[in-house]
């Protein structure tokens, strides 16, 4: 483990940064309180710390101040070195942030000792923060596929129209059905279906761009906003999101199937005055048009191709965007 | 010697803390032989200018340096120097100064006696 010295005593310096490497520590040792707080606040700074209380510019219990004050980082655990005994000494040391002291000359047993009741309470940390990242992993994603849940889509959909009004860039949604997926249900049973839509997912993830938001809208439909994505680019990339899976046969436990999906996509900068569920419901439209008219092909809302008036969709057969 | 007495050089409790690494000890030392004489100066020109702020901060870093070495005699007459530049005592601090300077020139010459071969 990363530990950090800041002493401006050159003997205890030494003194430290050997019995530390010695007991294992990756030891990073600095003269003064400034070079101390500059690493502690580092996002990949070292956790654990000993500081020795009197030092030039900034000393010890300044240094925990200036780490405390740092809210968006790994808790850092300090212990202060001191050749100061008083109880208030110690008080003020601790009001200023320090997790612990120790009086020099160190005894490197109690200085061993010491650095593993910190790194206990650095691993404790750290769980909590896994277990925090593990219940807000699925407070926001889908159990099945792990894509961002309906929740969580719907709120980046707001969002993102708010973002394409205010600075009139285009914006595409895309909503697909996968086709058929009763008929895989019920042929194959449920977990093949699951197999099925956890693949599909994987597919939309893989074809969109880092920013560009997938999630699971209902059962075997996914939800997918395209940010920044022009009127011209908008069919090629549907089209693109559509053959991910349509291409390859998906593997599954009861052998390759050939899935398809349908698209409603809806692409404008000009949103007008309608409610995120006014467009859904456009884009929801030219989803079941396409159904309508085969599947395995994406259907246009009118708002994007010509103005906001007119919502009748437009569908396009799949091999006339190849 | 009195066993009361605090030795000029303690190097058993220095081999002990060190885990007896002879070569760290002889690192320390010179260390301390390349840093000490300017802090020594500086304590100096501190008590002939009577400035007690910078004679405690100046022999609060010796006291340090010399617990650390086990030099328990030096410690404690720098020890009496931080406190009578805390309490602004300037009368007495150029005594416990010479006490200081011949006990640090033992200590230097203590510390050549048994620096360990590598």
């Amino acid at each position: 483990m990363k530990i950090l010295i800041a002493d401006d005593d050159p003997i205890s310096r030494r003194l430290l940064e050997k019995t530390l490497q010695v007991a294992g520590y990756d030891v990073l040792a600095v003269p003064n309180g400034l070079a101390a707080a500059e690493q502690l606040c580092k996002q990949d700074g070292p956790r654990l710390a000993l500081l020795d209380w009197e030092m030039p510019e900034l000393d010890g219990p300044a240094v925990c101040r200036e780490v405390r004050k740092k809210k968006d980082q790994g808790y850092v655990y300090m212990i202060l070195l001191t050749s100061k005994g008083l109880k208030t000494d110690i008080v003020t040391g601790l009001g200023s942030g320090a997790d612990d002291y120790l009086t020099k000359p160190f005894d490197s047993g109690e200085l061993k000792a010491r650095l593993r009741t910190g790194q206990r309470i650095l691993h404790l940390e750290g769980r909590l923060v896994e277990a925090r990242e593990n219940m807000r992993f699925k407070a926001t994603h889908d159990s099945l596929t792990s894509l961002f849940n309906r929740g969580v889509i719907m709120e980046l959909l707001g969002r993102e129209i708010s973002r394409s009004r205010r600075e009139r860039a285009p914006t595409a949604i895309l909503l697909c059905d996968v086709d058929h997926f009763k008929n895989i249900n019920d042929t194959h049973g449920h977990l093949i279906g699951d197999e099925v839509l956890q693949e599909a997912a994987r597919r939309l993830l893989l074809s969109v761009r880092s920013y560009d938001y997938v999630g699971r809208y209902g059962g075997e439909e996914f939800l997918i906003i395209l940010n920044n994505c022009d009127p011209v680019s908008a069919p090629r990339r549907a089209e693109e999101i559509r053959r991910s899976l349509s291409d390859t046969p998906v593997q599954t436990g009861a052998g390759p199937l050939l899935v398809t999906m349908s698209m409603g996509v809806h692409q404008t900068q000009n949103w007008g005055v309608r409610t995120v569920e006014e467009l859904l419901h456009e884009v929801d439209s030219a989803m079941y048009a396409a159904k309508s008219a085969g599947r395995n092909r994406i259907s246009f809302t009118k708002a994007d191709i010509s103005s906001d008036a007119d919502h009748q969709p437009s569908t396009v057969p799949a091999r006339s965007l190849r | 010697m009195n066993v009361a007495t605090p030795s000029v050089l303690n190097i058993k409790e220095l081999l002990s803390r060190v885990d007896n690494d002879h070569e760290l000890v002889n690192e320390l030392f010179f260390i301390f032989k390349s840093v000490f004489p300017s802090h020594l100066q500086r304590l100096s020109d501190a008590v002939a200018n009577e400035l007690p702020k910078q004679v405690e901060a100046e022999s609060h870093t010796l006291k340090g340096m010399l617990l650390n070495l086990s030099a328990a005699r030096a410690a404690a007459l720098a020890a009496d120097l931080e406190n009578l530049g805390r309490q602004g005592e300037i009368a007495g601090m150029s005594d416990v100064l010479t006490g200081f300077q011949s006990e640090a020139q033992t200590l230097l010459l203590q510390m050549e006696s048994v620096e360990f071969q590598s």
